[in-house]
């Protein structure tokens, strides 16, 4: 699983039936690379999460159907990007 | 699989109920490196060289073949020097 920085939310109305109305976050990798993660969790802005990818992103989801390849797994508690 | 060291446990509370309570630890390649989150599947502690899976056989690693991760740690390493190896 990989650390990201929760940086927006992403609104995205015309979708994939598959998509289905699951809730997207912006997220930014400590690199600063940006991707599009699915979010179970509630994630809110400015919080580091780590996220599943691949088939695993499915799982995490509750419906294992949603077409995601990035999921959100949890909210780390506390965490500075130095150390 | 890839060699890692571990560096740190990850605290999560608020995290989907499929992790349940399974340990998280934070790896990296080498030390200073691009930090990663594995599934610890053994119960190693901090400065521990491990071995990881990915993909697939890292979701059945973690217990079962729909656990959601993509990164167990499957084994620890008696001796390992980076140094020697790069």
């Amino acid at each position: 699983m990989e650390i990201m920085r929760v940086v927006d939310e992403l609104v995205c109305t015309r979708r994939v039936p598959g998509l289905q109305l699951c809730a997207l976050r912006i997220l930014k990798s400590p690199q600063g690379a940006i991707s599009v993660a699915t979010d179970p969790v509630g994630a809110l802005i400015g919080n580091w999460v780590f996220v599943s990818a691949g088939s695993a992103a499915r799982l995490a989801m509750k419906d294992a159907t949603i077409l995601t390849d990035l999921t959100i797994c949890g909210i780390i508690d506390s965490w500075e990007e130095a150390g | 699989m890839k060699i890692m060291r571990v560096e740190k446990t990850l605290v999560s509370t608020n995290r989907i109920d499929a992790f349940g309570h399974r340990p998280l630890l934070v790896v990296q390649d080498k030390p200073g490196g691009p930090r990663s989150v594995a599934v610890d599947a053994i119960g190693c502690v901090p400065g521990d060289w491990v071995l990881c899976v990915g993909s697939s056989a890292a979701r059945e690693a973690a217990g079962a073949k729909d656990f959601p991760s993509d990164l167990t740690i499957v084994g620890i390493i008696d001796h390992w020097d980076a140094g020697d190896k790069g």
